[in-house]
């Protein structure tokens, strides 16, 4: 049998009858909007799709909502008065694009579109001449992931600043003085990013944090010294500040689009939370019929006799 | 230095030198208020409060009140009584300017028009005189960039022009003091930016978390989360009328009610616990005191503004009393809200938008989502300087809870601090009127109206994206 389900999507402008929709894969900034749709494959693992369209649907409506400027759709106009009180006659005649800018009445979904069409047909005209994506991201990411896999491997690499000191790229990492996580507050982290930043590539600078630290305890009296402050197992390690040079071509990258730059799902999956709808309390009864939540049977008849849909 | 010269006339110098206009105008054009006002001539002033008061707000927006009367920009502060049933048009559209013909209108309105601008601080005589610097969200489309640029240099003809990513300028703002740092640098007088700080900018349409080095934005870290003060006052306003009124109507209403009783819970469990009815009704002693307000509804009629006050359990049976006894009208006129668990349930979504069922991560997880694209070697200055600014940053408990759960998820070897400014909603103004005093670097960045006639808006909209 035939079943029709309705995709949550977040165009505005909805198409008569059916379309063709390309399927691009997982994009975590769409995921972000548009919640997982239940399909039967999500039946054995409902932590993952444990929506039907139809909720979806409901959130995507709901978030809809809570956007919008006014409850109704009505039209502010301008107030209109005489043309001399503005101030136009002393600033000579408009300009074709001044004119086209203010009389266009396009929506911020209308300019989003066109740049997600533009984007679209770059990227095929790109994928046809089977170029290289976003070359600079690659140059950049190298370093700071190799710098990153230093500091968390610290005692070979102090063996190998030991050993080979002459070398510009090992003397930029130094070690880092055995302070308590209570003590490495800002003051040293920028001191750290500073003398790092000053000029990596210098020999005669090497030593010189490295003679300032014991100076430092002036401010950090009330540490206690042992003598195990120096047991490399008890080290901790902050990784080094970057060089300026990977800042400088970080800072020189170009924007990242809209879509691009909305901040994806949560990196740790909290168990979602129910509320009551109608007191706000926590929801522990789900409605049989339209699977709204109440706190209660106090709240679950009054939801029973006035509100419950019974839609879904 | 005006009266040594006869006339100095920025038009000439523009001609031959292409410098700037001495004049700079700062417009941060947010999607609620307009934040506008000169930057200071030399240095800047050290007291911060004297240094805002050159910045007024403006609202952004054009209202019809339910007597279909219109009014626009400042003149809802001054002439406005009735704020049932207002409705608005924003020309500010998910913290992007959009229509202009609106925007126009207000910033005519505002700055240019004689007989409506407020004050003479407020009022660009002649634009070829000034610099301006404007403010956008990050992430703007190039369309709308472009858009902005043509506007501003083909129809007012500003002499010099600068457009540029809010958050970023904040990094000018005396951050040390706020983060109780030692200060550096203090022997030169130019302002040097912040070198690394992480901006999260909480406005009326977006959130958004910038790491801004040295004053310039790391592209490739923004992000953004699509709740902002509008979603909390819209969904408030969805919270009682299902609950109580019916409110839909009053956006206006509903956002003082939002301003006034909101808060963000360091403990929500608990004060979930606190307000729940069933504490009230088995007669356990009444925890709900502390949480539980009312707030009475303002009254258009007797000219009365809304307020606060402390729950009170036997409200409607004093009513019903009075009403027997013949009390006054006054007191039986007037309506209550009872905000219990809505008072921080509204502005959790920041913090869980899986709340309201989106997708998205909170604030601090997006932080460190920002945070896991630059090298981990920057991680540490930027967790231990936190700058928290928009409106939202008003809500009580907001840096609390940010520092808590940004200590929790941040690795432990990181310091993390959070702040927020003395004024959160005029901080990004502060930071380019202190950024725009220093003319050398200004003149770096921006472009003069002679180099836009020559070279047209796509070059502009590439200088400010700092390819040239």
């Amino acid at each position: 049998m035939y079943h029709v389900e309705l995709l949550p999507s977040t165009k505005t402008h909805a198409t008569p009858g059916w379309t063709y929709v390309p399927d691009r894969g997982f994009d975590p900034a769409k995921a972000a909007i548009t919640p997982a749709i239940g399909r039967k494959r999500g039946i054995r693992d409902p932590g993952r799709a444990d929506l039907t369209s139809r909720q979806s649907n409901a959130i995507v409506r709901h978030l809809a909502e809570l956007d919008r400027e006014n409850h109704r759709e009505t039209q502010v106009p301008i107030p209109v008065k005489q043309k001399d009180a503005s101030g136009r006659g002393t600033r000579g005649k408009v300009t074709s694009n001044v004119r086209r800018i203010l009389q266009s009445q396009k929506t911020f979904r209308n300019y989003l579109d066109d740049e997600e069409a533009s984007l679209a047909q770059q990227a095929t005209t790109q994928a046809q001449q089977t170029t290289s994506h976003r070359p600079s991201v690659n140059k950049i990411t190298k370093p700071t992931t190799s710098s990153s896999r230093r500091s968390s491997t610290p005692l070979t690499a102090t063996t190998t600043a030991a050993t080979t000191a002459s070398k510009p790229d090992t003397s930029r990492q130094r070690k880092h003085p055995s302070i308590a996580p209570t003590s490495s507050r800002a003051s040293t982290v920028t001191t750290l990013a500073e003398t790092t930043e000053a000029e990596p590539e210098t020999q005669p600078q090497a030593p010189a944090p490295d003679k300032e630290n014991p100076t430092e305890p002036t401010n950090t009296t009330d540490l206690i010294k042992s003598e195990h402050d120096n047991d490399p197992l008890l080290k901790s390690y902050i990784p080094s500040a970057p060089s300026e040079r990977i800042m400088q071509a970080l800072v020189a990258e170009p924007p990242l689009t809209y879509n691009a730059s909305r901040a994806g799902p949560p990196i740790m999956r909290k168990s979602p939370r129910y509320f009551c709808c109608m007191c706000g309390y926590w929801g522990k009864i789900r409605c049989k019929n339209c699977h709204l939540r109440t706190c209660g049977l106090d709240c679950y008849k009054v939801h029973e006799d006035s509100r419950c849909g019974a839609f879904f | 230095m005006g009266t040594t010269k006869p006339r100095p006339s920025g038009r000439a110098s523009v001609a031959k030198v292409q410098s700037l206009p001495d004049k700079t105008f700062i417009i941060d054009n947010g999607a609620y208020t307009i934040k506008a006002g000169y930057a200071p001539d030399s240095s800047p002033p050290d007291d911060e409060s004297k240094a805002l008061s050159a910045c007024s707000d403006i609202p952004n927006a054009i209202v019809k009140t339910r007597g279909n009367k219109i009014y626009v920009g400042s003149q809802l502060n001054t002439h406005v009584t009735d704020w049932n049933e207002m409705v608005f048009r924003r020309p500010v559209e998910k913290g992007y300017i959009v229509n202009w013909e609106a925007q126009k209108e207000i910033w005519e309105h505002s700055f240019f028009d004689e007989t409506t601008v407020r004050s003479k601080d407020l009022r660009i005589t002649d634009p070829e005189d000034t610099t301006l610097l404007l403010t956008e969200a990050p992430n703007a489309l190039p369309a709308l960039q472009k858009n902005a640029d043509e506007i501003v240099m083909e129809e007012w003809g500003f002499g010099g022009y600068l457009r540029c990513v809010g958050p970023s300028l904040n990094a000018w703002n005396d951050v040390q003091s706020l983060f109780g740092d030692p200060i550096v640098q203090e022997a030169n007088s130019a302002v040097p930016p912040r070198e690394c700080l992480l901006v999260v900018d909480s406005g009326y349409s977006h959130t958004t978390v910038t790491p801004v080095y040295k004053g310039q934005p790391l592209q490739r870290a923004i992000r953004r989360l699509d709740l902002g003060g509008k979603h909390l006052t819209n969904y408030l306003k969805e919270i009682v009328s299902v609950r109580q009124y019916n409110m839909v109507e009053e956006t206006y209403i509903m956002n003082e009610v939002k301003e006034a009783v909101c808060f963000v819970s360091n403990n929500f469990a608990g004060d979930m616990e606190q307000t729940w009815k069933g504490s009230r009704k088995r007669g356990l002693p009444e925890l709900s005191e502390g949480v539980v307000v009312d707030y009475v509804l303002p009254d258009p009629n007797a000219g009365k503004k809304g307020f606060m006050r402390p729950h009170d359990p036997l409200l409607n049976a004093k009513k019903r009393k009075g009403a027997l006894s013949g009390a006054s009208t006054e007191a039986l006129s007037e309506d209550a809200l009872v905000l219990g668990n809505e008072r921080f349930a509204v502005p959790e979504i920041l913090f869980t938008p899986g709340d309201i069922g989106m997708k998205q991560a909170g604030i601090p997880d997006i932080i460190m989502q920002s945070l896991s694209v630059l090298p981990t070697g920057l991680h540490p200055a930027f967790l231990a300087n936190v700058l928290v600014v928009g409106g939202n940053a008003l809500l009580p408990g907001f840096v609390e809870r940010l520092e808590t759960e940004l200590r929790q998820l941040a690795s432990a070897e990181c310091a993390v601090r959070v702040r927020s400014p003395q004024d959160p909603i005029r901080s990004t103004w502060l930071g380019a009127s202190r950024f725009a005093t220093n003319k050398d670097d200004l003149q770096k960045v921006a472009i003069t109206r002679q180099e836009y006639q020559e070279h047209g808006s796509s070059w502009a909209s590439r200088k400010f994206t700092g390819a040239l």
